[in-house]
């Protein structure tokens, strides 16, 4: 049998190690477009905040493709025959297989705005990106960074924390709808506000003209131009799908799979970014884009390469950072539309600073949000077991705390559990 | 493998064990600085202490995306490259039990990493001998059992 990899990243490589742990003789061919040793996205905006240096960005090593037997080419898959079972590359090649795992992620878009093009404007998603953009992060440089989406935050937190002058453009009337409530978001606002950066919503971005200097101004609608040395533009993704065109998988935003990570076609299978697929809540196609999401999805595709009948429990979107002095994180359906009892609790309750919000259905709890400090992070890690299992919680929610760890003990699958039993 | 198993039932919310882990690891004796929590619930009744595991399938290892986490090959502890965290905390919302802490100073994420000794400074200065360094099985007994004893511990104050 000859298995096929597209991507050497999160969900490839997730992928790879379970295929391996059932199947060690298999031939298996991994294929990068972006080549070299797998690196890891998230460490992005760490590596230009002087967090990560450059050898920290790569979370495997040579051996690790020795060991795991595979033959691995840098080269682009520009095409799949899903009929004659062979997938073309760029250089020229041919390759047919047995089963194919596409997991070739997404890639970050510009909007349509005149003067995007030009050198000096970059987006924040590849290694090559960011070498790009370092030599720009001094103190003092200015930047615009467009969209206020959690990748363009965190670059313009990283800019903010090297002290250069940050402004931040937003079409719409606030940041972060992906991972924020309007509550969090606002004071999420407040914080980037106290802290230097200039973050102005509701700002329709007109054109961009480049100045003789190398330097760019930026027309906005219904302001003053203002001028920056260089541009950041975070204001969305696509999933790279353009190599199945002509084939019978079926696609919608990403390709379309089922709960074994299996496409409409046989045999091919897909995982990560670019994959749409079944969430814990029962919605069957949906993409998250997240680095855990695409972890999960590439271990349930590995098992199902290897011809395990291992289903996908769905996926549930988790998010975390730290930025502008603020840990906000978020899990599930966290906004208030969502379910049918809102709970807001100081962060205090907990230990810790800033609120959490809880979201529940038919008391069943569907999502949180936590803005504020750290130690409240734990606490929304202890929610996703009993939000994956639609746990009924009948306690009040000043008891969550008590609730949660009696919840670990009952189902502590090595030590306590012996122990209270016993009692 | 060996790990620090917890029984609730004996400990009596002393916490000397977080002390003597932030002792240990920081030099302090502070109950933020621990890896072991003590979470006592007066009103319940219920003194839980809490210490990573060492999950054979650790979800806060395969989701870290900067390859900080791993397994101790020797001992099979999980532990924490501080050198390479970034901070993310993605192992914090990853972890179910809420093992992984942050070190505020070092911007790092910090967990229990089992001593690499014989026997833990946690369990080593536990005075109720609830706290044991053990050679753990996979547990698989009657779950509804428990349940019950779960819910009449938080409905009607406790199972001591
Ligand atoms: C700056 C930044 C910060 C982020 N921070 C977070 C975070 O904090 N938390 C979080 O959950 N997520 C975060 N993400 C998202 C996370 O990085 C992605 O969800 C994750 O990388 C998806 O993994 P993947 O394997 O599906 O795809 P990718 O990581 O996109 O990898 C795709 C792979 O496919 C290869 N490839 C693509 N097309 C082809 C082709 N035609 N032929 C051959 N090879 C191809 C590429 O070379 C690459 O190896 C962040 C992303 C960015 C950019
Ligand atoms: S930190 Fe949590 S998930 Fe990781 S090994 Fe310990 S108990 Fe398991
Ligand atoms: S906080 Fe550190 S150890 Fe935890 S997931 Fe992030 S990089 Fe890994």
């Amino acid at each position: 049998m000859h298995v096929v990899i597209i991507g050497n990243s999160a969900a490839g490589l997730s992928a790879l190690e379970s295929f391996r742990k059932e199947n060690k003789d298999a031939k298996v061919t991994l294929i990068s477009k972006e080549g070299g040793i797998a690196y890891s996205r998230v460490l992005l905006p760490y590596y230009l905040r002087g967090k990560a240096d450059h050898d920290n960005f790569f979370i495997r090593d040579k051996k690790y493709y020795e060991d795991m037997d595979v033959d691995y080419i840098e080269d682009t898959v520009e095409c799949v025959d899903d009929k004659k079972k062979v997938i073309s590359l760029e250089k020229g090649d041919k390759i047919s297989y047995d089963k194919l795992l596409i997991a070739t992620g997404s890639r970050a878009v510009s909007p349509p705005i005149p003067g995007l093009d030009a050198e000096g404007v970059y987006n924040m998603w590849t290694l090559k990106d960011a070498e790009n953009l370092e030599k720009y992060f001094i103190k003092g440089k200015r930047v615009m960074v467009l969209g206020s989406g959690f990748v363009s935050l965190q670059a313009a937190w990283a800019a903010r924390f090297k002290g250069l002058e940050v402004t931040i453009v937003e079409l719409v009337s606030r940041i972060m709808p992906n991972v924020l409530d309007d509550k969090g978001a606002e004071l999420l606002s407040d914080s980037i506000r106290e802290l230097g950066a200039d973050l102005r919503v509701n700002t329709m971005t007109e054109k961009i003209e480049k100045l003789e200097d190398g330097s760019f101004r930026v027309y906005t609608k219904d302001n003053e131009p203002f001028e920056v040395d260089f541009i950041v533009v975070g204001t969305g993704v696509r999933a790279n799908i353009a190599l199945v065109d002509g084939t019978d998988i079926k696609t919608d935003r990403g390709i379309l799979v089922d709960e074994f990570m299996e496409t409409s076609v046989k045999d091919i299978f897909s995982a990560g970014d670019v994959a749409q697929g079944p969430t814990t809540f029962g919605d069957k196609h949906i993409i998250h884009a997240l680095w855990p999401t695409a972890i999960e999805m590439g271990k349930v595709a590995g098992n199902n390469l290897a011809g395990k009948n291992f289903p996908y429990e769905g996926s549930l979107n988790m998010n975390t950072t730290q930025m502008f002095e603020l840990t906000v994180s978020s899990m599930g359906r966290f906004n208030e539309g969502e379910g049918d009892r809102v709970e807001v609790l100081d962060g205090s309750v907990f230990g810790g600073k800033g609120y959490i919000k809880l979201v529940f259905e038919n008391d069943k709890v569907i999502g949180a949000t936590a803005v504020g400090s750290t130690n409240i992070v734990p606490l929304l890690g202890k929610l996703r077991p009993l939000i994956r299992k639609k746990t009924v919680i009948d306690v009040p929610v000043e008891k969550l705390g008590a609730y949660l760890h009696l919840q670990i003990a009952k189902s502590n699958p090595r030590n306590i559990m012996k122990s209270i039993k016993s009692s | 493998m060996f790990i620090v198993t917890m029984d609730p039932t004996k400990c009596v919310g002393c916490r000397n064990c977080e002390y003597a882990c932030s002792y240990n690891r920081a030099g302090t004796c502070s109950s933020e600085e621990s890896n072991i929590q003590v979470n006592f619930y007066p009103d319940e009744n219920a003194c839980i202490p809490m210490t990573c595991m060492h999950c054979e399938e650790a979800y806060c290892l395969s989701v870290c995306p900067a390859g900080a986490i791993s397994r101790n090959e020797e001992t099979g502890a999980v532990i924490i490259n501080e050198n390479l965290c970034v901070g993310c905390k993605m192992c914090m919302l990853a972890c179910p039990y809420g093992n992984i802490h942050f070190d505020s100073a070092k911007q790092v994420s910090r967990k229990c990493n089992l001593c690499d000794t014989d026997e833990p400074n946690c369990v080593k200065h536990c005075i109720a001998g609830a706290l044991n360094f053990e050679e753990v099985e996979e547990y698989d007994g009657n779950r509804k059992d428990c349940d019950g004893i779960i819910m009449r511990a938080l409905k009607e104050g406790g199972d001591k």
